[in-house]
């Protein structure tokens, strides 16, 4: 039972979506409760019990004869080991004045309940009031078909005589007792208490049945006489509480509360009819009200998916569907098989027996519909399963006139087949796992994986319409806040997970979360298992990009080692060069050999500069410089937006400045330079104009300085141009008309 | 008396030329004593009592210290001399950032870029003695980022080391004492001078004059200095200095 581990969040409520589920504290009064509940459920149990073993009963095993009485099949009993195979006429107690029995195959029907003719009700009923007051005593008379009386010792039946039966289904109504007061306290509303009121009625049925099973002749406690008030209430109670829930959840439907008045008052005055002994032809108004009202819940289903398509109320209605579904095939098959008292009492009771075990599974599968494993739902599948062909086989019987074996093989490999075809239908549309292609999901992942390295504030973009593609959700949103881990909340209408920040830059990637609603377009539910696919996504899509940052840390280690060597050594060596030139132009060569080196390797140890940066420090520098040459800078720089240059941008553009700066220093004899840097619409114009001497820029031999200028803006995809500036000096430009085609360099 | 210079570099070439550069600046008599490494640099300084206080009557005014020495890095020399009363200048030839601003933190009171012409130096030299420390914009962009940082308010979590999202952010830091926070006034210079704006340009935008300019920026290095003493140490240890 997994029902603990899961109860740390309601089944039944509706936490608002944005914000998570508030925890139910399960520390106080509530296990107290529940403690309480199941040690009051184990004690009626033990109560149960401790009843039931003294009951006497004859230790054989019977069967139902072609002439409608009771045959012996087996016994251990050493006195009716003769009559093996015979029938009993009549049986009788030894005490005086006690009646005689003569027992038919009523005898062996286990529940009146399942009965469809009152006739036959009432021939059930007083024969079992009988044979109770029979097997009552200790000393019993069989008399045999051959006219031979065995006069034999009833046995108390004992913990060991129990059948297995009986274990099953008491631990199957303990188990669902249990899920019924934990899913109550787990949140006191009128929901939850609904589901608790139909697990309590199955719960029930279940102990009717197990006790009914106790004994192989007649019943214990007299139990026939209220079998069928009782479980008739069940049945009722049962499927107007099921109406009732469908009205209000998962979403309220307009006029909920008449359609669930009128659920109630039908199954009162059913019940209040049948307690005054005004109703006859019980069984056909108990099973055409409880169809009625599967039918009322699926319409009441439908409705309420109108109103907001919540993928709770499509799976509910599928459940209801199969459910009904196999209740009209039961029923019919029994209606059918009623004429036949050969078939009444074996197959017709294990078929509702079924029955039941499948509403139990269903009930049980309820509240953990979005955190269920895959072997409940099968075993639901299953029981719904086995119930068809128990039906399939009255059927057959009934209306084809086949023979027992003959009909129940038909039957089983009939439903056998159904549920190989439909298991893997049901599944998928029950709770929806269908997945697009594994290659898919990877190349999908990949990609994402790509341009999340690149830019990490697109995360929650790629993320949702990777999610998106997968769970094809009506409804996906994100949230500007941390959410705890990965969940589905809100009945397995909603997941809710937590976008991971994959900057390292806390400014770039507030913690957010993201809200998937509806499912395969509110067509199915979340379930656990969608959230481990969930957390693996993310999980790979982080480890990705942690790869891939590895890797380019690595690289950027390594170039910086490089600049760094670089700029120790040759750097060193210049320096001594500079200061041991024995002349002022070899040391200026030497100087800007340096100021080279040093731009070289700054764009290896860094991958990418700010253009306001960037500009700042071109100021800086210029100015330094020029105004160490007495030269005065006007400098301009607009641009649209602030992009990042790349290493092949940047010191393109520092060695093109630099160099215009020092032919100007060195030529031009200017006063004044004026420095234009323009970005807009991806279009990049630098403009330096001085106003020195220099004229005719076409008769000037391309030098190294030059030869330099042009190389840089070639790589920079820009064209570069010097005419003579009015009224006098040189203008120098470079235009790049395509600026961020180029920045992979 | 002469005043006591000490260069601390290991390219002899270099110190010769910075001792030119030295003799050039100054109109005193120079008495220029010079070092290739920490370990002789360390003797030159001589005992130095604890509480960093030369142990001498006669202590260096200005000491020149190159940042990559054989034995070690100049800036477990400067972090020694915290409380050394010269006036400390860093030469070398990184003039990025990440170089420059540790040196500053540990109390360099300007530096020196060692390409530069022999009278952009003088003249260099001569302004940070004078207390007009040079600041380029990639340091004011530091120095901004790092007193942000300090000033509690704006400082966000920590850069996230893996990709856990349910991290926990990192408790404020308490706001620091007004002596390591920055004035308005000392922003908005900064600020212009991370722009790349001269302190001339600044003096005009703010409509101030250029003195007063320059008394914040001296202002901003002697808070970079007392609010990161104890960060200076902490950081020599970390690169294995100390």
């Amino acid at each position: 039972m997994n029902a603990p581990v899961s109860l740390s969040e309601p089944f039944f409520s509706e936490p608002p979506i944005w914000q998570p589920a508030p925890k139910v504290l399960w520390r106080g009064w509530r296990w107290r409760v529940l403690a309480a509940a199941l040690l009051l459920a184990c004690g009626g149990c033990g109560l149960l019990i401790y009843q039931l073993s003294p009951q006497t009963q004859v230790d054989a095993q019977w069967q139902r004869s072609e002439d409608g009485q009771i045959e012996l099949v087996s016994t251990n009993e050493p006195a009716l080991k003769p009559f093996v195979g015979r029938t009993v006429i009549a049986m009788t107690s030894r005490n005086a004045g006690q009646p005689v029995v003569a027992p038919d195959a009523q005898a062996l029907q286990r529940s009146s309940r399942w009965l469809v003719h009152d006739a036959d009700r009432a021939q059930h009923l007083q024969m079992h009031a009988q044979l109770t007051e029979v097997l009552g005593h200790s000393d019993i008379g069989l008399l045999f078909d051959n006219g031979k009386m065995a006069r034999l010792q009833a046995h108390p039946l004992g913990l060991t005589g129990l059948p297995t039966l009986f274990w099953v289904l008491t631990t199957l109504a303990f188990a669902l007792f249990t899920v019924a007061v934990a899913v109550f306290l787990a949140k006191l509303t009128l929901l939850n208490g609904l589901y608790a009121l139909m697990s309590l009625c199955q719960v029930g049925n279940l102990l009717f049945i197990s006790v009914e099973s106790a004994l192989r002749l007649g019943l214990p406690f007299n139990v026939a006489q209220y079998d069928l008030p009782v479980r008739m209430a069940f049945d009722l109670i049962t499927a107007a509480a099921v109406v009732h829930a469908a009205c209000i959840h998962p979403n309220p439907v307009g006029r909920g509360a008449w359609i669930a008045g009128a659920a109630w008052a039908s199954a009162v005055v059913l019940l209040g009819l049948h307690q005054a002994g005004w109703l006859s032809h019980a069984w056909w108004w108990t099973q055409g009200l409880c169809a009625l009202l599967g039918g009322l819940t699926m319409w009441v289903l439908s409705v309420s998916y109108r109103t907001e398509p919540h993928p709770f109320a499509v799976v509910l209605r599928r459940f209801v569907a199969i459910a009904m579904g196999t209740w009209l095939l039961l029923s019919l098959a029994i209606a059918a098989s009623s004429t036949m008292p050969e078939l009444r009492h074996g197959v017709a009771s294990m078929g509702a027996t079924t029955w039941y075990v499948f509403l139990t599974s269903l009930l049980l599968l309820v509240p953990f519909l979005s955190k269920s494993q895959q072997m409940m739902r099968e075993f639901a599948l299953l029981a719904a399963v086995s119930t068809v062909a128990m039906s399939l086989n009255l059927l057959f019987v009934a209306m084809f006139s086949l023979g027992q074996f003959a009909s129940f093989a038909l039957a089983l490999f009939l439903s056998i087949g159904v549920y190989i075809a439909s298991r893997q239908w049901l599944v998928n549309q029950l709770l929806g796992s269908s997945l697009p292609s594994a290659e898919r999901m990877f190349e999908r992942l990949y990609r994402v994986a790509r341009e999340v390295e690149e830019h990490p504030e697109r995360t929650p973009r790629l993320l949702s319409g990777l999610l998106q593609e997968l769970f094809e959700p009506l409804e996906l949103r994100i949230l500007n806040k941390a959410c705890g881990g990965s969940r589905v909340v809100a009945d397995g209408s909603t997941l809710l997970l937590p976008i991971p920040a994959l900057s390292d830059d806390p400014q770039e990637c507030p913690p957010q979360s993201m809200i998937l609603r509806f499912a395969h377009r509110g067509l199915s539910l979340f379930t656990s298992e969608d959230v481990r696919l969930t957390d693996r996504i993310i999980e790979q899509l982080c480890r990705a990009v942690a790869f891939d940052k590895a890797v380019e840390q690595g690289r950027n280690e390594e170039r910086s080692r490089l600049a760094q060597d670089l700029h120790d050594d040759i750097g060193a060596r210049l320096l001594t060069l500079m200061y041991t030139a024995p002349s002022p132009e070899i040391e200026e060569y030497a100087r800007h050999t340096l100021q080279d080196l040093k731009t070289l390797t700054r764009g290896l140890a860094a991958s990418n500069h700010r253009l306001s940066h960037a500009a700042a420090e071109w100021k800086a520098d210029l100015t330094q410089r020029l105004s160490a040459a007495h030269i005065e800078l006007g400098w301009k720089c607009e641009f649209d937006a602030d992009t990042q240059l790349n290493v092949v941008q940047w010191s393109a553009l520092t060695r093109i400045l630099r160099e215009l700066i020092n032919n100007v220093i060195a030529h031009a004899g200017a006063r004044r330079v004026e420095v234009h840097f323009r970005l807009f619409n991806n279009q990049m114009e630098l403009n330096v104009t001085d106003n020195g001497q220099g004229c005719a820029p076409e008769t000037w031999s391309h030098g190294l300085g030059l030869g330099g200028i042009r190389k840089r803006a070639k790589q920079l995809g820009a064209e570069v141009e010097w005419r003579a500036a009015t009224p006098r000096g040189i203008l120098c430009r470079v235009v790049s008309r395509q600026w961020e085609q180029r920045d992979l360099g | 008396m002469a005043v006591k210079v000490l260069v601390v570099e290991d390219n002899p070439v270099a110190r010769a030329f910075l001792s030119r550069v030295v003799r050039e600046s100054f109109s005193d008599e120079i008495l220029i004593a010079e070092a290739g490494d920490l370990e002789s640099a360390r003797r030159q300084i001589g005992a130095i009592t604890s509480t960093g206080v030369p142990d001498t009557t006669d202590p260096f005014k200005l000491i020149l210290v190159d940042l990559e020495l054989p034995d070690g890095n100049g800036l477990e020399l400067l972090a020694a001399l915290a409380r050394y009363p010269a006036t400390k200048i860093v030469t070398t030839l990184y003039s990025d950032d990440d170089h420059l601003f540790p040196a500053l933190q540990c109390g360099a009171d300007g530096y020196l870029l060692k390409e530069d012409r022999f009278e952009v130096l003088v003249e260099e030299l001569q302004k940070i003695v004078r207390g007009q420390p040079p600041l380029s914009p990639a340091i004011a962009r530091r120095l901004l980022t790092q007193f942000r940082g300090n000033n509690g308010a704006d400082a966000g979590p920590a850069p996230h080391p893996g990709f856990s999202s349910s991290k926990p952010s990192p408790l404020p830091r308490p706001a620091p004492p007004d002596h390591e926070r920055l004035t308005p006034r000392e922003s908005e210079v900064l600020t212009y001078l991370s722009k790349g704006f001269t302190i001339k340009e600044i003096a005009n935008l703010m409509g101030i004059k250029w003195f007063t300019v320059n008394d914040h920026i001296k202002s901003i290095y002697k808070k970079l200095n007392v609010s990161s003493r104890a960060e200076a140490a902490v950081l020599a240890s970390k690169q294995g200095l100390v």
